[in-house]
């Protein structure tokens, strides 16, 4: 039987110049449930399916507050996703700290591709089995990055990771001009829809597999901005976003009428 | 391949009968599938340039950017695995801030581009590490000026890397590539990445070596990087791309002997430049097609 010799560990290229476990890593991100971040001028947000083990059990929580202007959205490994976390929290609180202020996303984003990076490079390590959507706001506004167990960092303006995602990142191009003017109650329903997008047949969303999270910065009346802190939002505080894109959302005024109109029955 | 199945490619730093290190190889394999970049040293400065192939709608335009700077008069582009890339950067910027912290002056390109060669070299001797998946294009500016060493206290050496010999012509513009078996030289024009043999061949046809009359200056120099990018996208044609552009002059030229992005407005002429040349390559072809198929060599 063909046997692959390159893929036992990440110090070894293969004679095309690929580090198999390294892709092997990025296989462990797809099978992580799906999860969708997007970014306008004024908020970025994330939205992720939960998933539980077994019907009495909790669900796994998919996106998690890093600092009071970042968050992250996971899809993996949450184990090492939490060893990433835990690293971003103490990077962010070192900053405050020494600067007095909040880690500009950028910056935040290098320093934990930096970290994985080594990860592919030295023998007895393995690569990360995570990958993650970051999403924050800084001085130049609402930011959206991308991870990727490689290292790899790459700021986009919507994306989607994690099992079925491409369906959700179809969804993502095809409404990639509106999302830049988008407020944030648009913005999440986007979301919602490109999440529903990767959806198995037969699932939907629930308040119990939905959550949403929040970053952004807020105009004023008096036209100054306020920044608005990283929020998750869970069970009954997502029910109103949910019902605002199911299927009969657009489709039950239209069906109000038409029963009036039903005089034959 | 004939090195498959002999057990000599499957750990770096292993020599094989006949004196390869198979990994070396195979990281350059790495590289030569990466997007382009080259550099192009002409009398009165550097040009870097890389071409960003669009892997996905959704990227942030104009976001991630592929040329850095490692210090105030240096930049590095690279070819290859990026994340790779990035440590590397990372790496020439602290043996930049080291410099400056021993020796109160800024590291010449010379002996940044030293350090880099060494640091990747290191990483073909041992087992317990890879090659880097990279190719580093570094470009910096050296400064003519007599430049007051920071803290200096009397008049600091009269030669040697804090001092001038008097008479003698001192900085300048300097490029070096480095590949991942830690081998670098010095270059006139330096391309690597997928596209490295059309560039290659455009750049030698620039005349980079002389500082005579006909010599390129910078900002010709800008317009023909981006020429070449183009030309070296060609065979990959059915993807997009974005050209990221950095320069540096001398104290007394555009940038005032820093490393910075190339102005959006001088970009974007260069771009319709670049335009506007390979389109009229294209009728060319046809008749010179021979002696193009020679070049791949």
């Amino acid at each position: 039987m063909f046997r692959n010799n390159y893929d036992n560990d990440s110090v070894t290229f293969s004679p095309q110049g690929r580090i198999f476990q390294v892709e092997y890593a990025a296989e462990a991100v797809k099978q992580g449930s799906v999860v969708v971040g997007i970014a306008s001028k004024t908020h970025a947000v994330l939205v992720a399916i939960k998933r539980n083990a077994e019907e009495l059990s909790s669900y796994q929580k998919k996106l998690f507050p890093i600092d009071e202007h970042v968050g992250i959205a996971i899809a993996g490994l949450t184990s090492d996703a939490r060893v990433l976390s835990n690293f971003m929290k103490q990077q962010c609180l070192g900053h405050r700290l020494t600067y007095g202020r909040n880690m500009p996303v950028r910056t935040l984003v290098d320093m934990i591709g930096s970290k994985a990076q080594i990860n592919t490079q030295h023998y007895g390590k393995r690569p990360y089995g995570v990958g993650l959507l970051v999403a924050g706001v800084d001085d130049h506004g609402p930011h959206l990055f991308e991870f990727q167990p490689s290292g790899m960092t790459e700021e986009m303006v919507a994306f989607a990771i994690g099992a079925r995602s491409q369906m959700a990142r179809t969804y993502l191009e095809k409404n990639l001009e509106a999302f830049a003017d988008c407020g944030r109650e648009e913005l999440i329903r986007h979301g919602l829809k490109a999440l529903k997008e990767s959806l198995v047949q037969d699932r939907e969303l629930t308040i119990d597999n939905t959550s949403v999270a929040i970053v952004g910065v807020e105009k004023q009346e008096d036209g100054t901005t306020k920044p608005q802190p990283f929020k998750v939002y869970d069970g009954q505080d997502v029910s109103a976003w949910i019902e605002s894109v199911a299927d009969n959302a657009e489709a039950a005024p239209a069906a109000a009428e038409g029963d009036g109109m039903d005089v034959d029955s | 391949m004939t090195s498959i199945g002999t057990g000599y490619d499957l750990a770096n730093s292993i020599f094989s009968p006949d004196g390869r290190n198979f990994q070396v190889e195979y990281a350059v394999k790495a590289v030569e599938n990466g997007s382009t970049s080259i550099g192009i040293r002409c009398k009165d400065g550097i040009v870097l340039a890389a071409e960003k192939v669009i892997t996905s709608k959704l990227l942030k335009q104009g976001a991630n950017k592929r040329i850095a700077t490692v210090d105030r008069h240096l930049g590095i582009v690279y070819s290859g695995m990026i994340p790779d890339g990035r440590h590397f950067v990372d790496r020439a910027r602290d043996e930049a801030r080291g410099w400056r912290d021993n020796w109160k002056t800024p590291i010449t390109t010379k002996d940044l581009a030293s350090r880099m060669g060494g640091y990747m070299q290191a990483y073909t001797l041992y087992q317990s590490v890879r090659p880097f998946g990279i190719t580093a294009i570094i470009g910096g500016y050296d400064s003519e000026l007599e430049t007051p060493v920071d803290g200096e206290v009397g008049s600091g050496p009269s030669v040697g890397a804090g001092g001038k010999v008097a008479g003698k012509k001192h900085g300048g513009p300097f490029l070096y590539m480095v590949e991942p078996s830690g081998l670098y030289w010095g270059y006139y024009g330096a391309a690597t990445g997928k596209g490295r043999q059309a560039a290659k061949a455009e750049l030698e046809k620039l005349d980079l070596s002389s500082d005579g009359e006909s010599s390129l200056t910078l900002e010709q120099a800008v317009k023909e990087a981006a020429r070449i990018i183009y030309v070296a996208h060609d065979d990959n044609k059915d993807k997009e791309f974005e050209l990221e552009m950095t320069w540096i002059s001398g104290a007394d030229g555009p940038t005032k002997g820093r490393h910075m992005e190339v102005p959006e407005a001088l970009r974007k002429e260069a771009e319709k430049y670049a335009e506007r040349m390979t389109a009229k390559d294209v009728e060319e072809e046809e008749e010179t097609k021979d002696s193009g198929d020679k070049m791949e060599e």
